[in-house]
């Protein structure tokens, strides 16, 4: 394959929360990149820091108290974390990055129709068609029957599987060229789940798309990933490209999270 | 949606009964001379007594009278307040528009003005502005009403003289059309803040944390991730909600409200339904006090049972499930 | 961090009863709302204890020089018959704080046992008893309180019987969904299995851990509980025995051109106490549970 361009690229990545008096190395000196079109596995246990990864590149990060956040981020070349706001803001509104989290129950608005939270997330630039109909391109983009009916329906409505697949639709719906998922279908029943991650993976081919995964889960991984980031304890101890990895893991840690892996979806395709 | 109100609608109407009941039976238990609980301060000659009797069968087991007072209750009987020489009924809806007018101008002022102070300690980035107005929040609450009308008469209106001490209008109005609505403000004025102030104030702590809450919730996130900004974000997703719980609460507002009428009425002399039960308290006409508070328990179990509506038809998830 | 569902942050371990009482207060008066609510409060108990003391006059002692303004002698001024309306604030503590005090504890005894009750004994008792406390809660008690208090009579006693009358079905709700929260877990299951007795369980496991938010709404009920009984002595229906807040506003009440000051101080201890009562709420309410004194919980 050859090396596209590098699309974002954080090098010493410090996040260091303050929860109560002790100071939480959330993240201690972590590099990554991401190009243009790959897809990136950022994998580790809860705790290794994967999650506020993502949410501090994204500068999603909740009102915790924020000891440090340091470090050089930049996409397509432009410093993130020096970005005044509304720069931010229309880097996020369009052909910038966009994420989906795990839980799309808590992460969509009860109260609003669901074609009503996607046309929010369009890009505002001059596309064509008006918004409606490009709401309802999205939901058949992502894989959703009946896009009209849908789309006036609420988010407990749906099932678990559909209501992430409408997450998906809103990130897709300003054109990022980089999308985060983060646990995407950890919250998922399991034959929903593989079926969640081919959307993803026909996603990001069709629309040549970056993609940062973060699980937990070498399966996901194993499905969509070009390369692999293991993260423990706020670094990463590993990286390499995904059959590499699996064939050949230089860590023992890393070869456990293989090991885990695997039985755990033995024990799934044998219930 | 239906399923959710039918539910409803069924628990009111125990509700009402045992009020009733309820009710009657505190005025069986009034000690002394039980015509002369009825009757009040009022001297009752001996063929009113033999009146009263018969209508409602006091002589008769205790069953019996309150079958028979409620079956009066049910027809619009409420009794005969003998202080005033007229129906109890009468009395309470000639007074119940009054009280209606101040609470709702009142509520029409403090649910912007708590909603507003609401979002703002909520949502704002600086913590001087959350202390400032949630002190003040607090101050205003701590303040008994009666009191701040007390101190509204006596500085704005004795003082200053920019409004009326007390009353509902002048003895005697000439004024006409606009002329006519500025009396009629005028007059309103200092009851409606005191009131308003106070209630908008419980309201704005109450929306205050409903706002902190909904923004601990991951849709915020995801709308943060769409690139909305801070005023997208509020308008679309924070203010409705975090209204909803106000709602719920509207309810119990309502009940306060008539609790608050009460003591308001009493320092501005307002002749609505609150200062109505505190006369009829005073001249120990009973009869008149039960039947008001009959009626305010009556209206504010439909006043919930509006707000149920209201709220099942806001809230999406009950609208469609039921 | 981890897989966080929601953005919320980590919440701090809640003050477990182990860390013990002490340790709470201490933490308490490190907030700013705490330790201002504690300080109003215990000067307005040393005040009402040591009102003897204190007040410079009897309350009920009238002089001849009636209706005067605040002055080097009489501090607050005099009333309409010459009584020292400083003295009367300072008596008046008693009898509000004594009232809103002991209506709250009364509610919570009452509301308290209705809701371990209903939580104990599930099934129909529950239902019915939580409609019980759902008709008082609804009802205008504010209204049903006069009621009560016009046709039985403004003894003190019965006051404080009222006044409970208003604000127990909170302390229910409170305690039967705390009960609620804990009855599911593992140590109640364990001390089943020990064999202990129900009232063990319930006073032993139950009430240590369930307690703190209790003694927030305790201190919120109190402060409703003194504004309402100033409430009944605004409208003459305390007890005509007793100096209290409500009463001396009662009788400002026909003074309002002459007399400010008979207003003015009086009010201003009521709304003392209350904001004292609300502060040692919050500060409480903020130890207990951090989340609720920020604002822009997920909103930069």
């Amino acid at each position: 394959m050859t090396a596209q361009p590098i699309l974002l690229d954080v090098r010493d990545l410090k996040v260091h929360l303050r929860v109560g008096p002790v100071l939480v190395k959330a993240i201690d000196g972590v590099d990554f990149q991401v190009r243009h079109g790959e897809c990136v596995g950022i994998v580790g246990e809860s705790g290794s820091g994967k999650s506020t990864m993502a949410r501090a590149v994204t500068r999603l990060m909740p009102n915790v108290a924020i000891g440090e956040l340091s470090g050089d981020l930049k996409f397509e070349g432009r410093d993130i974390l020096a970005m005044p706001d509304r720069e931010l803001r229309s880097l996020r509104r369009g052909r910038g990055f966009s994420m989906i989290f795990q839980d799309p129950l808590g992460y969509l608005n009860p109260t609003q129709r669901i074609g009503r939270q996607i046309e929010e997330a369009l890009s505002r630039d001059d596309a064509a068609g008006s918004d409606k109909a490009r709401v309802h391109a999205l939901l058949d983009e992502v894989g959703l029957p009946d896009p009209v009916n849908l789309a006036r329906r609420y988010p407990h409505e749906l099932s678990g599987g559909q209501r992430q697949r409408v997450m998906i639709a809103i990130a897709l719906a300003s054109g990022p060229q980089l999308l985060f998922a983060d646990e995407p279908t950890t919250a998922l029943d399991a034959t929903v789940q593989l079926q969640v991650l081919q959307t993803l993976y026909r996603l990001h081919r069709e629309r040549n798309m970056a993609m940062a995964i973060i699980t937990h889960d070498l399966g996901v991984v194993a499905e969509l990933c070009d390369r692999v980031y293991v993260m423990r304890g706020g670094k990463v101890i590993e990286t390499a490209d995904t059959v590499s990895l699996f064939e050949a893991p230089r860590h023992d840690y890393s070869r456990r999270l293989i090991e885990l892996s695997a039985r755990h979806h033995n024990q799934e395709a044998r219930a | 949606m239906l399923r959710f109100v039918g539910r409803r609608a069924l628990y009111a109407i125990p509700l009402l009964f045992a009020i009733v009941v309820l009710m009657f039976s505190m005025l069986h238990l009034i000690p002394g001379d039980p015509v002369q609980a009825l009757v009040g301060d009022y001297p009752v000659p001996p063929a009113y007594r033999a009146a009263i009797e018969e209508k409602y069968r006091l002589n008769d087991p205790f069953l019996v009278q309150v079958s028979n007072y409620l079956v009066n209750i049910a027809q619009g009987d409420f009794g005969f307040s003998y202080q005033n020489q007229r129906a109890v009924l009468d009395l309470i809806l000639e007074r119940a528009p009054r009280t209606i007018l101040l609470a709702s101008v009142s509520f029409g002022l403090a649910i912007p003005l708590g909603m507003l102070i609401g979002i703002l300690t909520g949502t704002t980035r600086r913590p001087g502005v959350d202390k400032f107005w949630t002190t003040t929040a607090l101050i205003a609450y701590a303040i008994p009403t009666f009191w701040l009308g007390q101190l509204f008469v006596m500085f704005f209106a004795l003082r200053l003289g920019w409004f009326p001490t007390q009353g509902i209008g002048p003895l005697v109005s000439r004024a006409q059309g606009f002329a006519w609505l500025m009396e009629k403000l005028r007059y309103l004025a200092l009851p409606v803040l005191a009131f308003g102030i106070h209630e908008g104030m419980r309201i704005a702590r109450i929306m205050r944390a409903s706002v902190v809450d909904t923004l601990s919730q991951g849709y915020i996130i995801t709308a943060r991730a769409k690139g909305l900004s801070r005023g997208q974000i509020i308008r679309g997703h924070v203010l409705r909600n975090s209204s909803l719980p106000l709602v719920t609460i509207a309810g119990y507002a309502f009940g306060s409200a008539l609790g608050g009428a009460v003591l308001l009425e009493t320092v501005f002399t307002w002749p609505g339904l609150g200062l109505l039960l505190v006369d009829s308290i005073r001249l120990r006409d009973n009869m008149t006090v039960v039947g008001v508070v009959i009626f305010s328990a009556v209206a504010v179990v439909v006043m919930n049972l509006v707000v149920d509506l209201l709220y099942a038809a806001l809230d999406p998830r009950i609208r469609t499930m039921g | 961090m981890g897989n966080s569902n929601t953005a919320a942050a980590p919440a701090p371990a809640a003050v477990n009863s182990d860390r013990g009482w002490r340790a709470l207060f201490a933490q308490l008066l490190r907030t700013r709302h705490g330790s201002l609510g504690a300080g109003i409060l215990i000067v307005m108990a040393l005040v009402a204890l040591m009102a003897g003391m204190i007040a410079p006059f009897d309350p009920l002692q009238q002089t001849q020089t009636s209706l005067s303004p605040p002055t080097a002698e009489y501090l607050f001024g005099t009333d309409n018959i010459g009584r020292d309306v400083f003295s009367q604030v300072v008596y008046g503590a008693r009898s509000s704080l004594f009232v809103g005090l002991g209506a709250a504890l009364a509610a919570l005894l009452v509301g308290g046992t209705i809701g371990i009750l209903a939580g104990y004994f599930q099934g129909p008792v529950e239902a019915v008893l939580m409609r019980v406390v759902e008709l008082f809660q609804t009802l205008p008690v504010i209204i049903l309180v006069l009621c009560a208090v016009a046709l039985f009579g403004s003894n003190f006693w019965l006051l404080i019987a009222a006044v409970a009358l208003a604000i127990w079905p909170m302390e229910a709700r409170l305690v039967y969904g705390q009960y609620i929260k804990l009855r599911d877990r593992e140590f109640i299951a364990a001390a089943r299995v020990a064999d202990l007795s129900t009232a063990h369980i319930m006073f032993r496991e139950i009430l240590p851990n369930a307690i703190q938010p209790v003694i927030v709404q305790v201190a919120l009920d109190a402060s409703i509980a003194i504004l309402i009984e100033a409430g009944l002595g605004f409208l003459g229906l305390s007890d005509p025995d007793m100096v209290s807040w409500g009463r001396l506003l009662f009788v400002a009440q026909d003074y309002m051109d002459s007399a400010w000051w008979m207003s003015l101080f009086p009010g201003a201890a009521i709304c003392l106490a209350v904001v004292g009562l609300n502060l040692f709420a919050d500060g409480l309410n903020e130890v207990i549970d951090p989340r609720s004194g920020g604002a822009t919980g997920g909103l930069q």
